[in-house]
């Protein structure tokens, strides 16, 4: 009772932090950048790391397995996993990471809502585990493979937003948002250049930001190929373990399951993009990302959404039955 | 002169790629206007940068665009001057193709015999091919998914009907002539993935391994240009080239010192890593098609209590299936039996089994469950399945009878069970009787003849229920294991590929840094590059360049 009570409490602590956080976010994109605001909310986005890490630990107590069975346990384990991905560049200190927050932070509390919010609290109790579902392999497969969708994810919203960038669908909101990402590296290198180049004022301006803009463009290149690099190798780890799951546990080690079939094509888009970067332009590898980005979404929901096949415990229509 | 401002215009400028410029066709319109005519204005490092989009963007299209062979040339004579690493330093896995394509032509000469092997193997190794090879294998992939699998023909007449069809030409006859009821084992799909294979072989054979011939000749940098072409560089005035080496070495680099030149490296299993990456998936698919083509598959109900022997139940998959001895092995289904939660949900299946060779002798017992199945002479037995065969009554302390249960089909994938006992005259033509209903067998529901709700009784608690005069005992309830039996000699390849796949892109993960360095006098030029970790790169090159100590006195020396 006491677990149930702990778990409640946090849920509804981790949930107001968000909504907290996502005004923050709000105030500062539309209104303007604040700094005591912004800290505030990264301590907000901290607190709700420690506070989701509680809620996983009561479960995996309570429960006696890793809560990864159902989908409101892999969406809650999902923001966990982009809280650690947003939380890394504070452990490392490294500044160049920074303009990852603008992509992980609203992944994370969006990701968090939608498990906290109404939208699936039939699932919120804890089911108990099918016979399928009991073995170690349980834990490495899903968490592993939740891991990979977090920074897969991570990664091609990056390329999604380079994408944004370099076609120039710049609204207003946009530019501001790009002062968001802006990387006080490069940030500093422009006033540099406008310093030494305030005779032509103008000019200069227009050129920094075409310079500062093409940094950018290029770090975020460089960032997404990096953690989609990561996210890669989590998703191999994740479908082979999971075939030597299935070996185990269905009868054979593949099965044209159509949840293992979109994981082999996410698995397989994402190989063309790692490819796509040896000598193509970045636009084109940025464009295989973000149909990554969708088909990660099929896999990891739609599949799900439609509740057939051999994964079908994660589905909505396992409740209603 | 022009050389030298080259050198200065890239060295202001470290890590550009021209890439980002020229990738866009807005953008590169954006550039030229603001530099050209501002030119005269700019002053110092501007000048240089604005100097070196032109210089870089000249330099590096050969990369970007690959089609045609006279940007080589223009590359070599650009090198001329320089030693040949800089002919390497195009680098790219794209660069090696074309060389390799170029020379396919020229052996051309040699005949058919030798030709055509070599442009087959070009023409495979190309990568937009094997990208376009990869799309096909996803598309086809997902168009398995959205298309119901493994249904009757009149199942695809109804869903995609002539007269309607879907997307204004998608019919069932697209799907069966093009066996997309069966994708994943129709020519299409499996063609494609014969042609990805091909291509991973080619592209392994003329392409990866020449990166590892490249990668090892790629060595000192005797020119200071050639250093600071570099993505990285950086010039150290008063330093040592001793001093860098050091600095390297305790961040994990390996150094190579020769005279004034330096050569570092770290992480080069990141570079060859993906050549592993490339043999696994062979591997896997080696082993993929060993097991379509060699196993034995078959499943089999039965009762508790009952018998059956391996090769009847196992039935070939594949022209290579060859049975063995363990085929005549005899399975004896001892007990079966579940475990329930306390909420009733069923938390595992068990199966005690016990295997008996021909001369009737007990070789294993084990009881299987989900996720342990039992291993056997190459035969893999899996608790799969379960079904409810008999119950046990006693009819008015008669018996014990035992009735035969039958599953009834309702909707959802939850099981239902129901049997019948007539009651009173057999022969009459509309019998009544109690019928018993059971999700499990844990519990059985009983319904007198109205077809009213009796009560529910347990099969082992001997509690007897009286209904319309009729007392029934419900013995016991004998379930039926579900079991899957198959041989798979493809396993332990494929398990082998798994495992190489795994470790060799967690390998790949890692970047390979290079750095050149030389002593130019009291200064010292570092230029460096690295295939992974671009953007953490210069930041971890400034780190170590801040480590190495100004030699003070220098002046007096020189």
């Amino acid at each position: 009772m006491i677990f149930s009570t702990l778990e409640h409490i946090l849920t509804h602590i981790s949930f107001s932090i968000v909504s907290i956080v996502i005004t923050i976010h709000l105030i500062t994109l539309l209104v303007d950048e604040i700094v005591g605001l912004y800290d505030s909310s990264e301590k907000g986005m901290i607190a709700t790391f420690f506070c989701i890490t509680g809620l996983l630990v009561t479960r995996w107590i309570y429960l006696g397995h890793l809560p990864l069975s159902n989908l409101y346990e892999s969406l809650i384990f999902l923001s966990w996993s982009f809280f650690i991905i947003h939380l890394v560049p504070y452990f490392k200190k490294q500044k160049n990471l920074f303009n990852l927050n603008a992509i992980t932070a609203p992944s994370a509390i969006f990701t968090q809502g939608f498990a906290t919010s109404g939208l699936l609290t039939e699932m919120h109790q804890s089911a108990i585990l099918v016979p399928a579902l009991q073995s170690h392999w349980l834990m490495m497969h899903v968490s592993m493979m939740v891991l990979g969708y977090a920074a897969l994810l991570c990664g091609s919203l990056l390329s999604v937003a380079l994408l944004v960038i370099t076609f120039r669908k710049l609204i207003r909101i946009f530019s501001k948002s790009n002062n968001f990402v802006n990387d006080p590296l490069s940030f500093g290198e422009i006033q540099y250049v406008s310093e030494r180049n305030n005779v032509l004022q103008t000019t200069s301006f227009l050129s920094s930001r075409n310079y500062y803009r093409s940094q950018l463009i290029q770090q975020l290149d460089l960032w997404s190929y990096r953690i989609i690099g990561l996210g890669f190798i989590f998703l191999t780890i994740g479908i082979l373990s999971g075939a030597v799951w299935a070996n185990e546990a269905w009868g054979s080690y593949w099965n044209w399951d159509p949840k293992e079939t979109w994981a082999f094509i996410t698995w397989t888009i994402f190989a063309i993009y790692l490819h796509t970067r040896t000598n193509f332009k970045s636009v084109n590898s940025a464009i295989v990302a973000s149909m990554g980005f969708l088909i990660i979404w099929i896999c990891y929901f739609g599949v799900n959404l439609l509740g057939i096949g051999l994964h079908s415990y994660g589905s909505f229509t396992s409740i209603s039955n | 002169m022009e050389a030298l401002i080259l050198n200065h215009a890239i060295y202001s400028k470290p890590s550009f790629r021209a890439d980002f410029f020229f990738g866009p066709p807005l953008l590169h319109c954006s550039f030229k206007p603001t530099f050209y005519p501002g030119n005269s204005g700019f002053q110092g490092s501007y000048l240089k940068r604005s100097l070196s989009f032109t210089v870089t963007c000249r330099v590096k299209t050969p990369q970007g665009n690959k089609k045609n062979d006279g940007n080589i040339a223009k590359k070599i004579i650009l090198s001329e001057e320089v030693p040949p690493p800089l002919v390497e330093e195009g680098g790219g896995e794209n660069e090696s193709q074309e060389v390799a394509g170029k020379t396919g032509k020229m052996n051309g000469v040699m005949g058919l015999v030798k030709r055509f092997p070599r442009k087959v193997l070009a023409v495979l190794s190309n990568l937009p091919l094997a990208i376009g090879e990869m799309f096909a294998v996803a598309a086809l992939m997902a168009l398995g998914t959205a298309i119901d699998q493994g249904e009757a023909p009149e199942f695809y007449f109804q869903k995609y009907p002539e007269d309607n069809p879907v997307l204004g030409f998608f019919t069932w006859r697209w799907v069966l002539t093009l066996g997309f009821d069966h994708m994943f084992s129709s020519p299409i799909f499996l063609g494609t993935l014969v042609l990805l294979g091909a291509s991973l072989i080619a592209c392994t054979y003329t392409t990866q391994i020449p990166i590892v011939k490249v990668a090892k000749r790629w060595k000192f940098l005797q020119s200071s240009e050639a250093i600071l072409k570099q993505e990285f560089s950086d010039t150290l005035p008063r330093a040592s080239i001793q001093d860098l080496g050091v600095v390297l070495m305790g961040a994990g680099y390996e150094v190579f010192l020769k005279g004034p030149s330096l050569y570092a490296f770290k992480g080069l299993a990141g570079r060859f890593a993906p050549i592993g990456v490339h043999l696994a998936m062979l591997l896997i698919m080696a082993g993929g098609t060993l097991s379509a083509a060699g196993s034995f598959r078959g499943s089999v109900t039965v009762p508790q209590g009952l018998n059956f022997v391996v090769g009847d139940v196992l039935g070939p998959t594949g022209f290579l299936s060859n049975p063995t001895e363990a085929f005549n092995t005899e399975v004896h289904v001892n007990r079966f039996y579940m475990d329930y939660y306390d909420s009733g949900e069923v938390s595992q299946f068990h199966t005690d089994l016990s295997l008996y060779d021909l001369d009737g002798k007990e070789v294993l017992r084990k009881t299987i469950s989900v996720n342990d199945p039992l291993r056997y002479g190459g035969i893999t037995i899996y608790q799969t399945d379960w079904s409810f065969s008999a119950l046990q009554i006693l009819k008015d302390n008669e018996g014990p009878f035992n009735l035969a249960v039958a599953p009834l089909k309702i909707n959802g994938d939850k099981k239902l069970f129901g049997t019948f006992l007539p009651v009173g005259d057999v022969n009459s033509p509309n019998v009544k009787g109690i019928s018993m209903l059971a999700r499990d067998l844990q519990s059985i529901v009983l319904y007198d003849q109205e077809g009213k709700f009796a009560g529910v009784r347990r099969p082992n608690s001997k509690l007897p229920i009286d209904i319309d005069g009729t007392k029934i005992v419900i013995v016991d309830a004998i379930g039926s294991s579900g079991l899957e039996l198959k041989t798979d000699p493809g396993v332990p390849i494929v398990y082998a590929g798994f495992g190489a796949l795994m470790l060799t892109t967690c390998i790949s993960y890692l970047s390979h840094s290079q750095i050149w360095a030389l002593q130019d006098g009291t200064a010292v030029v570092i230029g460096g590059k690295t295939n992974r970790a671009k953007a953490e790169f210069p930041d971890e090159m400034d780190r170590l360049l801040n480590q190495i100590p100004e030699i003070v006195e220098s002046s007096t020396s020189k």
